[in-house]
């Protein structure tokens, strides 16, 4: 086991031993994970280790069997669906898919948050939502449709949307899963802009070797439900786990169980 | 996947030109699908006359195509008796309610009413009724299994393996809703028959043997309901495959199929039994 | 044997329609109580109700003027028997407006309306957009379920009462053309013989086969499971669940409100 790097203290976001079976075989044994506020936290691991299961049970998507989750001094994992309602607008998340509403323009996207949280009407959201789209570089396409837009403009579009609401956490669901490099280097580049001039939080799932690499403040290695090694970017890449190098440097054979291969 | 920052090639182009242009297109869209339509029922009967004749040279071989058929009769017909029983059966008590109640305003006689009511039944309603259910619910079926057949490119793949769609998919449901829906038209009519007798027992004391009378019965009338069921039959697999097979897209192709299909057979169902009926009334000379 | 393998397969159907009867009614819960107080996102009502009836109009207008056309075919005979062309505007026009109007449309609607209602939702469920909305604290049942369910009922009614009256005029046109009966004897016919009640009566069942297409509808787009199969699949179960609904629904009210 690498060892693992120190979290600041006062961690803000927090998984305690969380368990997860979905009437199967158990997803996660046992997660422990804590991310400090303001920090980039990126979860990797192959496919089927859990980690989109892992963020969608910060904002109740999907519920834990044991175990408990904390945010900001809380604990959240046993609030009913309505109580989760204040807590999303804190917690933001960018899904895999986009999840553009395909009957809505881009700035419509945008300004839906505005308009039933921020108590904006119609006109003033749409303004705002402009701005919004201008800050990730699609304001040129607001008006458009998210099915006329590749994927790396509807990434775009969508982090705007999720940011509309200020949050304090924004969690990221492969965003550059998919994508052309360019692009993936541009959602990189917000990610990193996002921390460090906005203070958010960002815990990104990924498997992208790149963006880990280039964005990553920590990292987080899920394996065989839990969290394998937990380090900073460089030494995670220097550490001596085999399981760890086999991940790290892409190798297709080596000591790591792959399941269902 | 896209390979840059360049937009989908999905534009949305907006029809030039206003209006009538827009009516125009839509006039000559409608026609194209009409030929279509046309040639997938041909194209139909062609693998009919092919699966009869035994030709060989096909992937298919002809044992797996019967296997095919009872596959297609059971999904057709086992899955929609109790659908077709209970409509058709409802229907029935409602409509005699409501005749009985018209006719117990005007005249109070009710001696004719069974006879009349097994007319209307054999004739019209039990064929038509029992053709818009399987439209529902057979025609959103079709099309649901070739649409996403489609979709996920399995026809694609058919067509390599040298096997026409139109022989492996449509034309064993052809068969089977050919056969299905005169055995279920059947039982709607007696069903609904059934249930109609039972209604005007119950709430305005018709003796069920003054009710349950076959003296108007005509073999002009069991011609109609032959004739309507065979038609029906025939339309709504097509109908539904046509819509299958035009699936575009993944999630929304395959729902706009389906949707279509249902619409289609319907609508179908509806103008032809119109067009068979007014053509009895004609060749009859106005005495159905 | 055979009939144990019937038996379970009655029981196994009868469980599942009872979930998804149980469902529906869950959900018409949730409409229901998300309209007290009635706080409905009303860009999403009037955009529905613009595009429902653009959708269904033409195709409800070609129905009902079939139909009526029918109705007066089957009053031939008796209008030849009795020599009574001055009755086969009250058969006609009497089954039209309680029966076979409501029912007919109500059917088409389903097809046109309801079924593309159940193929957006459903293809909204399975690209993640309904988890989308829950991830921005907004909630799906009244922000889309909502909307549709009034857009839908509020249109079925409309389209019912126009409906009839073409209905009526088809009624009419197939009575001269193929009966020989004038315009005058037809109009004439539904005038003396048909009530005001009659119409409601229709009308007052266009309410409930609305809510019985738009909750139908609305519940198996939600509950979608697996991608376009699945789309697929949900448009048929909705489409056949809304067809009997209606016939039960008729059934019922038919007594009730006589």
């Amino acid at each position: 086991m690498s060892a693992a790097a120190t979290p600041p203290p006062g961690a803000y976001v927090e998984w305690r031993g969380v368990h997860t079976a979905f009437g199967g075989p158990p997803v996660l044994r046992g997660l422990d994970l804590a991310v400090a506020r303001g920090e980039v936290m990126f979860i990797i691991g192959a496919s089927g280790a859990g980690k989109s299961v892992t963020i969608k049970h910060l904002v109740g998507l999907l519920p834990i069997d044991a175990g408990e989750i904390w945010f900001a001094g809380a604990r959240i994992d046993q609030l009913p669906e309505r109580a989760f309602a204040p807590l999303r607008k804190r917690i933001g998340m960018v899904f895999q898919s986009a999840t553009l509403f395909d009957s809505m323009t881009l700035a419509e996207n945008v300004a839906l948050p505005l308009r039933k949280h921020g108590g904006l009407g119609h006109r003033a959201a749409l303004e705002d939502a402009r701005g919004r789209l201008a800050q990730v570089g699609m304001a040129e396409h607001a008006d458009r449709y998210p099915a006329e837009l590749s994927d790396g403009m509807r990434k775009r579009a969508a982090i705007a949307r999720t940011l509309a609401l200020s949050p304090e956490v924004v969690l990221f669901d492969e965003p550059t899963t998919g994508l052309d490099p360019i692009s993936a280097r541009r959602i990189d580049r917000l990610v990193r802009e996002l921390a460090e001039r906005l203070g958010v939080t960002a815990i990104v799932v990924s498997h992208d070797l790149p963006s880990i690499f280039g964005v990553a403040d920590r990292v987080a290695f899920l394996y065989q439900g839990v969290a394998h090694a937990v380090a900073t970017p460089a030494a995670l890449r220097a550490s001596p786990d085999p399981v760890v190098q086999q991940f790290v440097t892409g190798r297709s054979s080596g000591p790591m169980e792959t399941p269902g291969f | 996947m896209s390979t840059s920052d360049a937009p989908d090639d999905h534009a949305h182009a907006a029809p030039a030109g206003g209006r009538i242009a827009r009516l125009g297109a839509a006039a000559l869209g409608a026609a194209r699908a009409t030929a279509e339509l046309w040639r997938v029922y041909v194209g139909t009967i062609a693998g009919i006359v092919r699966m009869l004749r035994g030709r060989r040279g096909r992937i298919v071989s002809r044992s797996a195509g019967r296997g095919e058929l009872w596959r297609q009769l059971h999904a057709i017909g086992n899955r929609s008796v109790v659908f077709v029983a209970v409509t058709l059966g409802f229907i029935g008590m409602v409509m005699t309610y409501q005749a009985c109640l018209q006719l117990g305003r005007v005249t109070g006689d009710y001696s004719q009413i069974g006879s009349q009511f097994l007319r209307l039944t054999v004739s019209d309603f039990g064929p038509t009724l029992t053709g818009l259910m399987l439209a529902t619910r057979v025609g959103a079926g079709i099309a649901a299994e070739i649409g996403s057949m489609k979709v996920t490119e399995q026809i694609d793949a058919l067509r390599m393996s040298g096997v026409l769609p139109i022989d492996h998919l449509i034309v064993p449901r052809f068969l089977a809703s050919l056969v299905m829906t005169l055995m279920l038209s059947t039982l709607g009519a007696a069903i609904m028959y059934a249930a109609g007798g039972l209604t005007a027992q119950a709430s305005f004391g018709v003796n069920p043997h003054t009710f349950f009378d076959l003296s108007l019965l005509r073999g002009r009338h069991v011609a109609m309901f032959v004739v309507k069921a065979a038609v029906f039959g025939a339309a709504i697999p097509v109908v539904a495959g046509f819509c299958g097979l035009r699936a575009r897209g993944s999630s929304e192709g395959v729902g706009r199929a389906t949707t279509a299909a249902v619409i289609g057979g319907s609508f179908a169902v509806i103008v032809l039994d119109f067009a068979i009926s007014a053509t009895a009334l004609f060749v009859t000379g106005g005495d159905l | 044997m055979i009939g144990d393998r019937l038996l379970a397969g009655l029981g196994a159907s009868a469980v599942r329609i009872a979930q998804q009867v149980g469902g529906v009614l869950v959900l018409a819960g949730e409409v229901g109580r998300a309209l007290v107080p009635p706080r409905v996102d009303r860009r999403e009502l009037l955009r529905h109700l613009y595009r429902m009836g653009n959708r269904s109009v033409p195709i409800v207008v070609l129905t009902a003027l079939f139909a009526g056309g029918l109705m007066t075919l089957q009053a031939g005979p008796f209008v030849k028997k009795f020599s009574a062309a001055g009755l086969a505007g009250w058969g006609a026009g009497y089954a039209v407006l309680r029966e076979i109007g409501p029912i007919l449309i109500a059917l088409m609607f389903s097809g046109r309306v309801g079924a593309n209602n159940t193929a957006e939702l459903a293809t909204m469920t399975v690209t993640e957009q309904l988890d989308g909305l829950r991830a921005l604290a907004i909630d799906p049942v009244r922000f889309l379920v909502v909307p549709r369910v009034l857009a839908m009922i509020v249109m079925l009614v409309a389209l019912t009462a126009i409906g009839d009256l073409v209905a009526l005029t088809g009624a009419a046109i197939v009575g001269r053309a193929m009966l020989g009966i004038d315009w005058g004897t037809m109009f004439h016919s539904f005038a003396d013989n048909l009530k005001p009640y009659d119409f409601l009566h229709g009308i007052y069942k266009s309410i409930a086969f609305g809510a019985a297409v738009a909750m139908t509808s609305c519940y198996f787009g939600v509950t979608v499971r697996g991608g376009a199969v699945g789309v697929g699949r949900a448009v048929n179960a909705a489409v056949v669940a809304a067809a009997v609904s209606i016939m039960l629904l008729d059934f019922f009210l038919t007594y009730l409100i006589g």
